[in-house]
């Protein structure tokens, strides 16, 4: 009796140790158990979105995404046998030989994970494990790491921005990165072997990886790239600070080119100047100079307070309260026509025939015209330039505008505005984006919200044009580099002071540029060209002319424009 | 002895006999049919292997396929990164500037203006422009000029020549001294 007494005790101390022990597996934290259960031979993989392409307007990629594999060591591993591995590692992959073997042995004493490779293509980085699974070699993993590539390199790069080791850092690749970045998933399943092979009819899961939408530009590259090359000789062989040219599709307001000199290879954006990065066309502005007279000649036409042939007696200085206006050439005082005026750029003229306007009628059409406000084409950091307003300006500021000082301006603003005077004074809102797409700022841009206004009668706006024809005349001109040969060249030159960058006033630099359009009688595509700071002599008809001209016949040439027979202008210059 | 009256009731008794003798039951003998058990046992534990066996083949062959599956797709993957790479490989040769660079090796030139040539009429529209040398774009910036520091003057060494032996006779320096001059202007 007291043998079966002591054995029951004894039972009992033995399952109250039980049950002691499944209160606490099932009352204290069943969930950590359960997760450790389940993590148990678990394979968890990331399944990483493929980033969306840009593509240009032809559905040319100008940055895709790559698969690729980043290579990972586990240093308890791989530290024995470490300078062998670096060694092969290093050659395959051409990283770094002691960035590596640091990277094997672990650069903190424990760690278990060490890259030592980001974004190798995958192809290589899978021969690369297959050889060292040959030669006995453990330790050594990848994993899914996608690669940015910028196929053409540098063409459109300040546009494009490009990508640091995780996150974008510029331009569209940041703006639109919401859109392009898509959501990674993942794959969750059972395995009981190191290969991750998985186990049927146990638990698995799958949500896949959301790829990155497409961003189409409208963008041409191979023009682009021209547009770039052409300026970029320019802005060498004159030794200038930098440059920016457009070319913009006059009839629809999409920019095929917009490029910017100095630029950078998008595929290695720390090999250059940090300053080089953005665009410098959208984000620095400068005075347009004579460019701007286009403008104030469109307006005054329009508001029926001057015509082409109208008569000015130009003296060789104009004494205007505070400063004593100039031109460009000595003169006596010439007798010029507003065609004249246009075509020989006289700023005395130009402020003569815009007397006829008040700061207030000639600040409210350079505002329709765009100007002192944002174009919002989705290029990060865009200035909207300066445009005192109407009631603020003084009449010797209002002088200065109507040629061009004294207000400021970013390239896609002056494009625009030319392009206005090209689209028979209808301006059309430039666009670099096809289609539509939201920025990082929460803004619509794209063709799809590019609007259009009237800004000047269809008669004021071919009267100009006719005007602008006579700039690029060989014997009236002062721009006949700009000439286009076979076709009918609108445009106007410029050559502005430039305000020095502590802003206390102008530096004694110019910025240089040339704007126009062709056909001019039927114009289809709209240039313009700025050279900043140019170390030789030279004018907008000189340094930017020649520009104009290369890049506006390439694109007549590759959009098969061909040339119309419309007359010569024979609008007369002088009286 | 048979009375008129008694006659039915012994008929009576007759019929009633006769059923009685109908009505009684008798045991019916058991009849045991053994069923061979043999048969079902085999049955079930046919079923029972088969399924078992089943199961089993079923399961392997799930793994077996789980193996190809993910043999496959690693292979799918392999292959993908492959035509991406390829792509990419292609993206770079379209590269216009790699296009042009071999364009202009061959002699070609961008035109400074187009000229349309009509097929049907066979005439052309445009300014002809010869397409020179000039036209040519700059593909590459020069190379920079480097500092003295980087690229110094090369440094000439005047060796004398050995003197021949009519130069030993004559012992004219002026004759020694031009021959590495007139090398270094080479």
């Amino acid at each position: 009796m007291l043998r079966l007494r002591i054995g029951f005790v004894l039972i009992a101390i033995v399952l109250s140790f039980f049950g002691a022990r499944l209160v606490q597996l099932q009352g204290v934290d069943p969930r950590s158990y359960a997760v450790r259960a389940a993590a148990e031979g678990a394979v968890r993989v990331p399944l990483v979105a493929e980033r969306g392409d840009i593509l240009d307007r032809n559905g040319v990629p100008l940055a895709d995404s790559v698969k690729g594999k980043m290579v990972i060591a586990d240093p308890d591993l791989t530290a024995d046998r470490a300078p062998e591995l670096a060694r092969l590692l290093s050659d395959r992959l051409s990283v770094d030989y002691f960035k590596t073997l640091t990277a094997l042995r672990g650069r903190k004493e424990g760690s278990r994970y060490e890259y030592v490779a980001r974004r190798v293509p995958s192809t290589l980085a899978g021969d690369t494990l297959t050889e060292l699974d040959e030669a006995g070699f453990t330790g050594i993993s990848l994993q899914d790491d996608p690669i940015r590539s910028y196929p053409s390199g540098d063409v459109a790069a300040n546009l494009l921005g490009y990508m640091g080791t995780d996150e974008p850092l510029g331009g569209f690749e940041r703006t639109f990165d919401k859109q392009l970045a898509g959501v990674d998933g993942e794959a969750t399943w059972q395995s009981n072997s190191g290969k991750g092979v998985r186990i049927p009819l146990r638990e698995s899961t799958l949500k896949a990886a959301q790829n990155g939408a497409p961003l189409r530009t409208t963008i041409d590259r191979d023009l682009q790239w021209f547009t770039q090359k052409v300026l970029a000789q320019s802005v060498r062989q004159y030794r200038a600070e930098s440059g920016a040219a457009v070319v913009m599709d006059t009839r629809t307001g999409e920019i095929l080119a917009l490029a910017d000199v100095p630029t950078f290879d998008a595929n290695a954006p720390t090999e250059a100047d940090e300053d080089d990065l953005g665009s410098r066309a959208m984000s620095d502005t400068y005075e347009p100079g004579s460019v701007e007279k286009v403008l104030t000649a469109a307006s005054l036409i329009d508001a029926g307070k001057a015509f082409p042939r109208q008569r000015f007696k130009v003296p060789p200085s104009l004494a205007r309260q505070d400063r004593v206006i100039g031109d460009w050439f000595d003169h006596g005082t010439i007798r010029l026509t507003l065609a004249g005026i246009i075509a020989k750029s006289s700023n005395i003229g130009t402020v003569l025939a815009a007397d006829a306007f008040s700061p207030v009628e000639l600040v409210s059409y350079l505002q329709r015209f765009g100007l002192g406000q944002r174009t919002d084409v989705g290029v990060r950091g865009e200035t909207p330039g300066i445009l005192t307003p109407g009631e603020a300006m003084s009449s010797q500021t209002k002088d200065r505008v109507a040629f061009g000082q004294s207000l400021s301006v970013n390239v896609a603003q002056m494009a625009a505005a030319v392009n206005t005077v090209a689209n028979g004074g209808v301006r059309v809102s430039p666009s670099l984006i096809a289609g539509s797409a939201v920025t990082d700022d929460g803004v619509t841009v794209g063709t799809d919200v590019a609007t259009r206004t009237r800004v000047v009668s269809k008669q004021a706006a071919r009267a100009t044009a006719r005007m602008m024809e006579k700039v690029v005349d060989p014997e009236d001109g002062v721009a006949p580099a700009a000439q286009v040969p076979g076709y009918l060249v609108a445009g106007k030159t410029g050559t502005a002071q430039r305000v020095a960058s502590d802003g206390t006033g102008y530096d004694g630099s110019t910025s240089v540029s040339f704007g126009g359009f062709a056909p001019a009688d039927d114009a289809r595509f709209t240039v313009y060209v700025v050279v900043h700071a140019p170390k030789v002599d030279g004018g907008g008809g000189s340094i930017a002319g020649p520009v104009f001209s290369r890049i506006m016949g390439y694109v007549l040439g590759r959009y098969g424009v061909e040339p119309t027979d419309g007359k010569p202008s024979r609008l007369p210059v002088e009286w | 002895m048979s009375s008129p009256a008694l006659q039915p009731r012994t008929r009576v008794t007759r019929i009633a006999q006769e059923a009685v003798d109908k009505a009684r039951l008798t045991v019916v003998p058991r009849v045991r049919t053994r069923a061979p058990r043999v048969p079902f046992v085999t049955l079930v534990s046919l079923v029972l292997v088969g399924g078992i066996v089943g199961l089993l083949l079923f399961n392997t062959s799930m793994q077996q396929a789980s193996f190809t599956a993910s043999a496959l797709e690693t292979e799918a993957d392999t292959l993908a990164a492959r035509e991406q790479t390829l792509r990419m490989e292609l993206d770079e040769l379209r590269n216009p500037q790699r296009v042009a660079t071999e364009a202009q090796a061959m002699g070609m030139v961008i035109p400074s203006a187009p000229v349309f040539l009509d097929l049907e009429t066979g005439r052309t529209t445009g300014e002809r422009t010869p397409a020179t040398r000039e036209n040519a774009i700059q593909l590459q910036p020069p190379a920079p000029i480097k500092p003295a520091i980087l690229a110094p003057e090369p440094t000439y060494v005047e060796v004398p020549a050995a003197p021949t032996v009519e130069e030993q006779a004559a012992t004219d320096p002026g004759v020694a001294n031009a021959k590495p001059r007139k090398s270094r202007n080479r």
